[in-house]
């Protein structure tokens, strides 16, 4: 057993998982398909041909794809609702809001509903009591919180004679469910589970009931559970860290400039009410996609959907208002002091999907860090030796919105951030002054195409892809139009892309250096 | 209090609570008579996983094949017996480096830059990874560029060149990563946890700056020799291939395979340590506790109640013990849990958390307490059922791709597990009672564990004032 595998395996437990890597990963990984679908015209052709559709009277929009490899389904649930949605001083919402997702509905995971729905009519008014007064800090009246907290205990204690806890997560993994998660991303919200193909109707029964009338039992220590989420992933950590200051610099207005997790002050004292109306507000059938991917008939499992969520009402869209980025007229540079090696980031501003442009950078990506043959691979890592690892990323935080192209880079000692930063520059201006050779942009083309088909290879894989175009773009289909863009791309739009966005005045320099 | 939820009672009380609800909330959504979660009738499911075909080569090389023609990919994985447990001492990163130089440094006839460059312009992947006790090459092509790409992987595997420059490259990148350990928590806590698990054995033995430096070509050429040969590997091919086809391509480019070195023996397996409490300083604001127990291989009957233990204990998802206690009940975790690793000859057990600082403390008191509690009170009969049905309900996503199956034959026989083990394995579980997990769980004892903890001095006052005698180590790099 070696530490990775330790590591990994305690990264399965991690059911509830969002952080501003994961989203990065997911993106990453999401972007990485998305590129992948290239001149193989025939396979997106077929994909867009095998994928049932339907739409359900109150919006749901349903994508069905056959696979018969094994008699499992995976199905994800999204909503085009994210972290960007929130109010400011109530960040984090969202994320939270998916974790207490879990704790069941008025008939799972109760006794005696009634009788609960009493307490915790209480135990919010308590709750909002001892929040209010402890937000006072050190004005707060100390045998005032002593007493609401002690309120607080004894209804948790009476509630939880009532509550059968996490009974959603037992109801699946009694029936041989796997991969049960959810992620909350600045864009939209994502609850995924893959589930014996006769099972189907378990997970309809579930998630039509949560998509309507959860219930936010436990909810004080879930909050609590999401501090210590944000301990891990970001104060112990220094990547997440950085990754933090990085996008509350390189946004100064726009709501991707906020962590997904929230910031602390409002993170400890997140409320129901707030959560409750976010819920009611992005959480409609109207908002939701789902894709299902396996062994089962598009009719069949169109049947048992309508059945389960065909009654739920649509809704009218709340749309909160979202400020916009304004144009950035200077580099701007932040540094962040930790206990740890020091690392970089560093990244321009640049339009989202479906804008023609965004493709230039998928491509960019792929060109500057794909694989050991890559441009900053090959030339800081191999041959320099002034990076241990280099990787740029598209479409950072999200994709709902304009968003950044971002690298992502470590130095080797004894070389320094700033060498690193200069070899990297060297590397933009050559992308700004020669196009690409022919053979580059094959090659590239080549990688992408492949891992396209590798990407195909699992039921869970496709179902999150189709999932997450059809709620972002509000179309799947952009997949198999992406093949025929891609083709159309030329080393000179490659070229007049690098000289449009990676100039120094739209750039953001993040460093972390070493505590002394 | 938790087991009696299946009661009629509560059930009656469930189905009136619903009723009440649906009239209540008719405004909001229709009425919809929504079944009992627990009662939902579901047809049975039957599935017979595809064959996957043996074959022995004449020069003793073990092949597993699975055609699969949904995607015009084959990919092959190839398991070694070597790992970092061979290392000669002071040598330590000699198995992971060999691993790694195989795909950077070079061929016969072709550098390291002319591999690179040919793998990926066939849009080929591979990559390396080396255990304690394994290696695994992992290599997909594309259909239509088979013949050449494992013509290319063959000589990877036969011919390694081990450039020096190559090799300079790589040990840099690897003390790049050793000076880098120390800012990640999680990989800090592990990579002492695996060492304190092994104390004393090979199989303990860390790589350091050190030990990276002082290897040298000659010991790659050497480690390649003793352990890349047709009887230390087997192989699974799986994908868009024929299983004529597949046999042919590795005779005629494996078949001539053939090394008279044979591997170094085994190091013997770790023994059960004296508990002890292990503290690592380090100044973040949340606590790493690890508890390890040595626990049943795959091959002992014990596995399987063991299974079922971990199960119930941590590793069954928010339900269990350790999850439900620790972060839905207290609040004081995002991660925690439990994890069983066994392998054909041993096997490990571990329960950890991430908490904050001032909870330290409190969360490794509680964690004692649940597995203090599972060797000394039979578990409920919910509990054992819920965890059997999930283990037997989810069995069927081992099968998931023709990959997956055909690398779970090879791992029986490299495991040395028996043949029907596969099928046997859920009527095992099935039999599994809760006198077996008490059997199973008699070594659990906190006292007995291994207990890291890593923290801040804070921390460690705390500890060592609450538990008594906490050894402080420090970690090398």
């Amino acid at each position: 057993m070696r530490n990775n595998s330790s590591f990994l395996r305690l990264r399965r437990f991690r059911k509830l998982q969002f952080t501003p890597h994961a989203v990065l990963t997911t993106l990453g990984i999401l972007f990485f398909l998305l590129l992948l679908l290239l001149p193989s015209p025939l396979f997106p052709y077929e994909l867009a041909e095998k994928v049932q559709t339907f739409t359900l009277k109150n919006g749901i929009r349903l994508l069905v794809l056959e696979r018969h490899l094994s008699p499992t389904v995976a199905i994800y649930i999204r909503y085009r609702a994210g972290a960007v949605d929130e109010t400011d001083g109530k960040t984090g919402t969202a994320h939270l809001l998916e974790h207490m997702m879990f704790k069941g509905t008025r008939t799972i995971g109760t006794r005696n509903y009634a009788a609960e729905k009493k307490i915790m009519i209480r135990l919010e008014r308590v709750g909002t009591a001892l929040d209010r007064e402890k937000a006072k800090g050190k004005a707060a009246r100390s045998p005032l919180v002593a007493r609401l907290t002690d309120q607080l205990t004894k209804l948790q204690k009476r509630q939880r004679r009532l509550i059968l806890s996490n009974e959603i997560d037992r109801l699946y993994s009694e029936n041989g469910a796997v991969g049960l998660n959810a992620s909350t991303g600045q864009d939209l919200t994502t609850y995924q589970v893959s589930i014996p193909a006769n099972r189907i109707e378990l997970w309809a029964r579930i998630e039509a009931d949560r998509m309507v009338h959860p219930v936010f039992r436990e909810f004080y220590t879930e909050r609590d559970v999401v501090m210590e989420e944000r301990r891990q992933r970001s104060e112990s950590d220094p990547e997440g860290k950085l990754l933090e200051s990085y996008l509350a610099a390189a946004f100064i207005s726009h709501p991707y400039r906020r962590p997904i997790l929230g910031w602390p002050s409002d993170m400890r004292y997140l409320d129901i009410a707030y959560m409750t109306k976010y819920f009611r507000d992005m959480h409609a059938p109207n908002n939701t996609v789902i894709a299902m991917v396996g062994d089962l008939q598009p009719s069949t499992a169109l049947k048992i959907v309508e059945k389960y969520f065909s009654r739920i009402p649509a809704q009218k869209l709340a749309s909160p208002p979202i400020t916009e980025e304004p144009r950035q007229s200077g580099e701007r540079r932040v540094e962040v002091i930790f206990d740890a090696e020091p690392q970089m980031i560093l990244g321009y501003h640049k339009p989202p999907p479906p804008v023609f442009d965004d493709y230039l950078f998928d491509m960019i990506e792929s060109i500057l860090t794909k694989g050991r043959t890559s441009r900053l691979f090959k030339i800081l890592v191999q041959e320099q030796g002034l990076a241990e690892t280099i990787q740029a990323s598209n479409g950072v935080p999200g994709s709902r919105y304009p968003n950044q192209f971002v690298i992502f880079a470590t130095p080797r000692h004894p070389h320094t951030l700033g060498e690193l930063e200069q070899a990297i520059d060297r590397e933009i201006e050559r992308l700004q002054r020669e196009p690409i050779s022919e053979s580059e942009l094959e090659k590239v083309k080549n990688q992408i195409r492949a891992d396209f088909i590798r990407g195909l290879d699992s039921n869970a894989g496709l179902a999150g892809m189709l999932s997450y175009y059809e709620a972002l773009l509000g179309d799947y289909r952009y997949l198999a139009e992406y093949t025929t863009t891609i083709d159309r791309i030329t080393a000179d739009d490659i070229l007049q892309a690098a000289r449009t966005y990676l100039t120094p005045e739209n750039r953001t320099v993040a460093t972390l250096t070493k505590k002394r | 209090m938790k087991q009696k939820f299946f009661h009629n009672p509560f059930r009656m009380i469930i189905s009136l609570a619903l009723i009440f609800g649906s009239i209540g909330i008719a405004s909001a959504a229709s009425p919809i008579a929504l079944p009992d979660p627990n009662r939902i009738r579901y047809k049975p499911l039957s599935f017979e996983p595809p064959r996957t075909q043996r074959l022995r080569l004449e020069n003793g090389l073990v092949l597993y094949i699975l055609p699969d023609k949904e995607l015009p990919l084959v990919k092959i994985k190839v398991v070694v017996r070597t790992g970092s447990m061979y290392d000669p001492a002071g040598r330590e990163g000699l198995a992971e480096l060999t691993a790694i130089m195989m795909k950077t440094g070079g061929i016969a006839g072709m550098s390291g830059n002319a591999v690179d460059e040919t793998l990926e312009s066939m849009a080929a992947t591979f990559d390396t990874t080396v255990n304690r006790d394994s290696g695994i090459l992992s290599f997909s092509v594309l259909k239509k560029d088979l013949d050449r790409g494992f013509d290319l992987f063959s000589r990877i595997l036969t011919q390694p060149s081990f450039e020096e420059m190559k090799l300079t490259l790589a040990k840099d990148l690897k003390l790049e990563e050793l000076r880098r350990i120390i800012d990640d928590p999680q990989k800090l806590a592990f990579r002492e946890f695996g060492r304190l698990m092994h104390e004393g054995s090979p199989r303990g033995r860390v790589t350091t700056s050190a030990s990276i430096r002082s290897i040298q070509r000659d010991d790659l050429l050497l480690c390649h020799k003793l352990f890349y040969h047709p009887e230390n590997v087997m192989i699974s091919i799986s994908g868009d291939i024929d299983i004529p086809e597949a046999k042919l391509l590795i005779e005629r480019y494996l078949g001539g395979w053939s090394s008279s070195e044979r591997r170094p023996e085994t190091p013997p397996l770790p023994r059960q340590q004296d508990g002890g409490i292990y503290f690592l300083t380090k100044d973040v604001p949340q606590s790493i506790a690890i508890f390890g127990w040595l626990a049943p291989a795959k091959r002992d009957a014990q596995f399987y109640p063991f299974k079922v233990l971990d199960f119930i204990v941590g590793s069954g998802g928010f339900r269990s013990r350790i999850f439900q206690e620790i972060r839905t009940h207290l609040g004081l975790a995002y991660s925690t849990g439990s994890f069983y690793k066994a392998k054909g000859d041993y096997g490990l057990f571990g329960a950890y958390a991430l908490t904050k600082s001032a909870s330290t403390v409190k969360v490794v008191s509680r964690i004692e307490k649940i597995l203090r509690e599972i060797g000394q009170k039979p578990v409920s009969t919910e509990e054992l059922e819920g965890a059997k049905k999930a283990i037997l309900n989810s069995f069927i996503f081992s099968f998931t791709s023709a990959e997956k199956i055909a690398s779970q034959q090879l791992m029986i026989e490299y495991e040395d597990l028996s043949e029907d083990y596969l099928l046997t394995y859920r009527p095992k579980i099935e039999k599994v009672n809760a006198a077996d997990i008490r059997d199973a769980a008699i070594g659990l004892s906190p006292e007995r564990a291994i207990l890291l903890i890593v923290g801040n001095e804070d921390v460690y006052r705390e500890v060592a004032s609450i538990f008594g005698k906490v050894s402080r180590i420090e970690a090398t790099f």
